[in-house]
């Protein structure tokens, strides 16, 4: 028996390739993955685009030459100039240039407001997705982690099966129909909210600036889609942090940590809730996915001035290299979000980083 | 009779499943039974816009004056086969993938997952949208393809990590003992194994494929005509409606049976759970 | 028990009964229990699983389950001429009281700690809740319980729980039992899960505590040696009930109560094999409705017509030996021969 044993048995004894190493760094791994999945995303981007029955590029050769005379060659050059692409040369190389472009931030530009670069017109739009569904993400995650851990320690209570029920409800209801209910009744027909005035992501004639009245102007804009992706995420997280409570309580951990004689608070925080809300990570990604996505309705119903309004705005006016450009950017925005939850899940959770 | 009662029984173990069941029921009778008995009004009636329900219009009348309950009736079918089609599409890819992927192993399998993170990664409401300006959904058979094509990846994990675990089990390896085949075993040990499992996931998959397809005719970018909940919603909406209080009715209508048939399928599940999975019954 | 008057004791429980409730009934787990644990003893609780002895370890720090409940008796508790009974604890009370006074070393350490924790932390804010301030301080009375347990402090104590091995858990949790150097330890099952080597290297550490550190230990075991090993005497518990209390000798090689005699079919040496309970034939009682009169006597073979009508009480049979049995005296005769076989068969 010896009397020190090195802390770390299962450490890898060998040494080992820095690939190797790279592979089993949490971290890095999550870093690679999120790159490739960007990578495969811009790459199924360019080819659903070009591959399509109805090109888009084809389409906009046709229509300039349809409704503004242009010849065949002259309506290739605008779109390739408006596409960032050389038609003329082949699909891998039209590939390279694309990424090139991308590289450099470059999307190409939008040929409905001519000249205008597309990522111009994101950057005016997609602060405000971001914000509102950012705003709302942190709300009902933080709120349902709560409400879920105050109804596994009231199991069974009437505040347990009223919250219950509400949550089931509001989670089956698609977050569109909530947003219409908030509208005509909060609007329409009680009249609590000026729903005309609080269009749009700012009031008119605000300037963006580091103050109190700006800060509360946004979040007047932003107050109906907030409150419904809130109502509508809130139960999925409340129920499932409800569960994932109640079998933390049931962990040897924490009668040990009564039995050690921690307060109270200390046990309810970092024992139960750290270790409760720890599962709930790893489903952040696919709701994150889901709200961002669902933006375009949230938007389009509150007329809210985001990227997904945008995106049908674009694909409304056949506008493809803004659509192509949103699409990309809400993807890998998505792709970010994920790997943001997945760091700050291996933050909490020793375990999976090594 | 005994067998009957039993039945009912069964059914009716999980009240909120129960009552689920009942309102799958009544919408598939409404939207597929219901039009032979309600004839769609077409008429306009420049005197009855807008009216509040009554004995001749149960759910009040629109802006054109014509009945709304018998658009709603109507307007069913399409959202309904669309779902189920869309379902039924996307839980087959996902139960051979799945499958597939489990029992293969290796490359197949690391290649299966990857293109599910993939399709899982892409925000899907997007993607249809963007889809939806490039190839036009003009019927309702391409349109539950594409929903179902798009909705497999969380399934076929689902599938994965069961067949991987259900292996394992005795009867299966007694089955792989006996060299019955790998066709054999997923089809006579394994599927009734996950039946319960599949189900729900294909009336999941349902609720995805209403979320989508009737935000999709809200927002005007699939050109659908004639009758449906989505196309209700979309012209009540661009009608202006939702800004003259006598509209309530109007809109809401379409809302309300949308919302009803969710509620409804998801509260469904919870009664195939327990159907499936007799350890959660409270009593015996 | 004659000498409780005379040496000073460290916990005194009078009737103590707990029940569980159940879907089916109320499950009547400990069952009027009395028994006193003198200053420094230790005391080892032995039974098949589900006799309760867990049960009463949990009543004992008042750490029942929501479901279960005490319902009556008293669990008194000596120190430094102060005693009171932990029955009537508040909650504030309780919380002082655990791992200051009376610790507890549970089973499964290998889920004891907070995964999410460095093993340092879980020191610190032990020490914290009990009025410690001072973190150097702290830091070299970790080292010197570390030494005691065969750790390396610098190692494991930047570890998180999930670096360590099973058997290094055991110690770390050992050491933090002691780390607050309480009057009274109660120790359920600390071998269970650990493989054969290291389950030797615990009893070694725990045997050398005993001696080093003067606290009074409760023993919650199925492995007969690990009771043989750091026991004073032996309780057997039965279906909630205790059945027999003797020193480990007399329990050993002079069993009175005929479940005991069968538990310890084969005396086990301190060097020898482990040696678990064996089984004995038939199935544990019933604890929603417990067989009347001896809980034990469907599966007894010296049980007449008086152990199925009258539950026999605990006696002193003979000096400081006490049994709850009918036939102890045709027991003590045949060495529980009778037992023996049915066991053996």
């Amino acid at each position: 028996m010896s009397t020190v044993q090195p802390a770390q048995e299962e450490a890898p004894q060998k040494t080992s390739s820095w690939l190797q190493r790279i592979w089993r760094n949490y971290m890095l791994r999550r870093v690679a993955a999120a790159l490739f999945k960007i990578w495969i995303v811009i790459t199924l981007t360019f080819f659903i685009v070009r591959l399509m029955p109805t090109n888009p590029i084809d389409a906009y050769v046709n229509e300039l030459m349809d409704q503004y005379g242009f010849s065949y060659e002259e309506a290739k050059d605008q779109a390739a100039a408006l596409f960032n692409i050389d038609l003329d040369s082949s699909l891998w190389d039209q590939y390279v240039q694309y990424m090139a472009n991308l590289l450099h931030g470059d999307l190409g530009t939008s040929y409905r407001s001519k000249g205008t670069p597309v990522i111009k017109m994101i950057a005016k739009f997609l602060p405000w997705t971001l914000f509102s569904v950012g705003v709302s993400l942190l709300i009902s995650f933080t709120l349902g982690i709560l409400l879920g851990m105050i109804m596994a320690y009231r199991r069974e209570s009437l505040l347990d099966h009223t919250l219950s029920a509400l949550a089931s409800i509001f989670s089956a209801i698609p977050n569109y129909l909530v947003g219409m209910m908030i509208l005509v009744f909060l609007g329409v027909q009680w009249k609590i909210f000026p729903i005309t005035k609080m269009r749009g992501s700012m009031s008119p004639g605000m300037k963006p600036a580091f103050t109190w009245a700006f800060i509360k102007d946004i979040f007047y804009h932003a107050l109906l889609p907030i409150l419904t992706y809130v109502l509508t995420t809130i139960g999925t997280w409340m129920l499932a942090m409800k569960s994932s409570t109640i079998s933390t309580l049931g962990e040897d951990y924490i009668t040990v940590a009564k039995a050690r004689g921690l307060p109270e608070r200390r046990i309810v925080t970092a024992y139960v809730g750290r270790n409760a809300s720890l599962p709930l990570f790893t489903q952040l990604a696919i709701s994150i996915g889901f709200i961002v996505g669902g933006s375009a309705l949230i938007e389009f119903i509150f007329v809210y001035q985001g990227v997904g309004q945008l995106l049908l705005s674009s694909i409304n006016t056949r506008d493809y290299p803004v659509m192509q450009g949103v699409f990309l950017v809400i993807t890998i925005a998505v792709i970010l979000a994920n790997f943001l939850a997945d760091f700050v899940y291996g933050w909490l959770d020793p375990r999976i980083r090594i | 009779m005994e067998s009957l009662r039993r039945t009912f029984r069964l059914l009716t173990y999980n009240k909120v499943g129960f009552i689920g069941l009942l309102g799958v029921i009544f919408f598939v009778l409404m939207a597929f039974v219901g039009p032979y008995f309600v004839p769609l009004d077409t008429k306009t009636k420049v005197d009855k816009i807008y009216e509040p329900p009554s004995k001749t219009f149960w759910l009040g009348t629109d802006s054109e004056g014509r009945d709304i309950f018998s658009q709603i009736v109507h307007g069913g079918k399409d959202v309904l086969v669309v779902a189920f089609l869309a379902g039924i599409i996307s839980t087959t890819i996902a139960v051979v993938l799945g499958s597939l992927s489990a029992l293969a192993g290796g490359g197949v399998d690391g290649l299966i997952m990857a293109l599910a993170d993939i399709v899982l990664t892409i925000p899907q409401f997007p993607l249809l949208a963007v889809l939806a300006g490039l190839v036009k959904f003009n019927n309702v058979t391409l349109l539950a393809v594409i929903l179902g094509v798009l909705s497999w990846p969380a399934l076929t994990r689902a599938i994965r990590a069961q067949v991987l675990s259900l292996r394992e089990r005795e009867f299966v390896e007694a089955a792989r003992a006996l060299d019955l085949g790998t066709k054999h075993i997923i089809l006579k040990e394994i599927l009734p194994n996950m039946m319960s499992y599949i189900a729900i996931n294909l009336i999941f998959a349902m609720t995805a494929a209403i979320y989508a397809q009737v935000g999709l005719v809200f927002l005007g970018l699939v050109p659908f005509s004639g009758h449906n909940w989505g196309v209700m919603l979309s012209l009540a909406w661009t009608r202006g409606a939702i800004f003259f209080k006598d509209s309530l009715w109007y809109i809401m209508s379409p809302v309300a049976a949308i919302a009803l048939f969710q509620l409804s399928l998801i509260s469904f599940t919870r009664l195939l759970e327990e159907i499936f999975n007799p350890r959660l019954r409270t009593s015996v | 028990m004659a000498e409780a008057t005379q040496t000073p004791y460290t916990l005194k429980v009078e009737n103590l009964r707990v029940s569980y409730q159940a879907e089916r009934g109320k499950v009547k787990a400990v069952r009027d229990v009395s028994f006193t644990l003198q200053k420094g003893e230790t005391l080892a609780f032995i039974g098949e699983s589900g006799c309760g002895k867990t049960t009463l370890g949990l009543s004992l720090i008042r750490l029942l389950p929501t479901t279960a409940a005490i319902e009556q008796g008293k669990i008194i508790y000596h120190h430094n001429g102060e005693e009171f009974d932990i029955v009537n604890l508040s909650e504030k009370q309780l919380r002082r009281f655990r791992w200051r006074e009376f610790a507890m070393i549970f089973q499964g350490a290998q889920n004891a700690f907070n995964p999410v924790l460095r093993i340092w932390d879980q020191f610190w804010e032990t020490a914290r809740a009990h009025g410690e301030t001072n973190k150097r301080h702290l830091r070299e009375r970790v080292e010197e319980t570390f030494r005691l347990v065969q750790l390396d402090p610098d190692r494991v104590l930047r570890a998180y729980p999930h670096q360590l091995s099973g058997g290094m858990r055991q110690r770390v949790l050992i050491a933090l039992g002691l780390l607050l150097k309480p009057p009274l330890v109660l120790l359920d099952e600390p071998t269970t899960a650990l493989d054969i080597l290291t389950q030797r290297s615990v009893i070694d550490v725990l045997r050398d505590l005993k001696s080093q550190m003067s606290f009074s230990l409760i023993l919650i075991s199925h492995d007969l040696s690990l009771a043989a090993e750091l026991a004073d005497r032996v309780a057997t518990m039965y279906a909630g009930t205790l059945v027999e209390i003797a020193t480990v000798w007399d329990a050993y090689y002079r069993p009175l109560h005929p479940y005991t005699a069968g538990l310890i079919r084969a005396v086990p040496t301190l060097s020898g094999e482990r040696q678990d309970l064996v089984s004995i034939p038939g199935s544990p009682p019933d604890l929603i409705s417990p067989p009347t009169g001896c809980a034990f006597h469907p599966r007894c073979p010296y049980a007449t017509d008086q152990c199925r009508q009258n539950t026999p009480t605990l006696i002193e049979a003979e000096p400081n030996h006490m049994v709850a049995c009918w036939h102890w005296d045709e027991v003590a005769a045949d060495g529980g021969a009778r037992m023996k076989e049915q066991v053996e068969a």
